[in-house]
């Protein structure tokens, strides 16, 4: 590889990881940044964000794949070990970006309930005066105490025959 | 609350991000993002599919316990109970700032409301205002509606303001004294109904009043969702 080559080479692969780097941030950055409390979502951005969350996984797979074919490469034409140290901090980062992506943050501050349990009404602790949300179907009677349900926001639920999602 | 069943499938929700202070629920399944007031996929392969409405109520649990002594209520889970609301939640939060306001007709932000959709209408009605009355005779559109304060003097039902199989309106009024079972009497068929809407004397006994859906929430939301709506307990 002639000297020039090889600096094209360097650059193609630097310019790969800047895509990377920057593909796999803004799908973890952008809809963090749209869809927080205490912030106004305009629906076209809330629409854009949310097309962003559904392709997310696929975008930072393959941003990682690139990213590590790239350092391959790179190794094999960069011999100053200070650049080979940089590339694989790079490529590190998009790895970095990927685990994030898969970390959903509401679920981590709230913890949704798959599997609730539940206890007949003269055996639970609860005042008189906490406000309970109820429903009805068929005989089965099911409440639902606002203090946890406003914790938990959805459960998962099967009432009578029917599968309900409880939330709040 | 909302049915999981939806285009031949059983949904599984998570918690996934918030919209203007409605939360929004991802399903397992589809990966489709959920709006959690109106039970519409707004974004995913199910987009533009609805969850049908539970009819269901907030009560005090004295009054549903009353009423159903063998239901169940969910548990705790230790691991997180420390972080549980405390039983005045819902009136800390009436402090917390929003995102998203509509100063209209005097409304507050956080305004409790208790909201109905009928008749191609919406009309929030001022809860403060109901628990006051106690009996609330009004129209959402062309539906009748009775909003109804229990004896506990805070939970509220609707219903529609007709007797099934009578004809006119049936004039019901709170009855005055305290007397166990029956809240409200109705002039047509001097029948007496107990809270659950259902008459417990009178030529009318065994008959119920068919139930309206109604949502108990802050102004600044049911209005962001319901641009048209009216309001009771306030001049327009």
């Amino acid at each position: 590889m002639t000297p020039d080559s090889g600096k094209r080479t360097r650059r193609r692969l630097a310019l790969v990881w800047l895509l990377c780097l920057t593909g796999s941030f803004l799908a973890v950055a952008y809809p963090l940044y749209v869809i927080r409390p205490f912030r106004a979502q305009g629906p076209q951005e809330l629409a854009v964000a949310l097309v962003v969350l559904r392709f997310r996984p696929a975008i930072v797979v393959i941003c990682t794949g690139a990213a590590l074919a790239a350092l391959v490469w790179y190794w094999r034409v960069q011999t100053r070990i200070v650049w080979r140290l940089l590339a694989v901090a790079g490529t590190a980062l998009v790895a970095l970006l990927a685990l994030a992506a898969r970390v959903n943050v509401y679920e981590l501050m709230f913890h949704h309930l798959d599997h609730p349990e539940f206890a007949a009404a003269d055996r639970v602790k609860l005042d008189d005066d906490e406000k309970v949300i109820v429903v009805k179907i068929g005989d089965a009677a099911r409440a639902y105490p606002i203090r946890s349900i406003s914790y938990h926001h959805v459960v998962n639920d099967v009432v009578g025959q029917e599968a309900i999602v409880a939330t709040y | 609350m909302w049915t999981r069943d939806v285009a031949g499938l059983r949904l599984t929700f998570h918690l996934a991000g918030i919209n203007n202070q409605n939360f929004l629920m991802r399903d397992e399944e589809t990966g489709s993002y959920w709006q959690q007031i109106s039970g519409v996929a707004v974004s995913g392969p199910l987009k533009g599919q609805r969850l049908t409405l539970v009819e269901s109520d907030e009560l005090l649990f004295a009054t549903w316990k009353a009423e159903e002594p063998s239901g169940t209520v969910l548990k705790d889970v230790q691991a997180f109970s420390a972080e549980y609301s405390p039983k005045d939640w819902d009136v800390k939060m009436r402090r917390a700032r929003t995102v998203i306001n509509f100063p209209e007709h005097g409304m507050k932000s956080r305004d409790l409301i208790l909201g109905i959709q009928a008749s191609e209408a919406s009309r929030a009605f001022l809860y403060d205002k109901v628990v006051k009355d106690k009996l609330v005779k009004d129209h959402v559109g062309m539906e009748p509606v009775l909003l109804v304060v229990g004896a506990d003097g805070q939970s509220v039902r609707a219903f529609r303001d007709r007797i099934p199989d009578t004809a006119g309106a049936p004039e019901f009024y709170r009855l005055a004294a305290n007397k166990p079972g029956a809240l409200l009497m109705d002039a047509a068929t001097g029948s007496e109904w107990n809270f659950q809407g259902c008459a417990t004397s009178g030529t009318a006994k065994g008959t119920c009043l068919e139930r309206i859906p109604m949502l108990k929430d802050y102004w600044f939301d049911w209005r962001n969702y319901n641009p048209n709506t009216t309001i009771y307990g306030k001049s327009q």
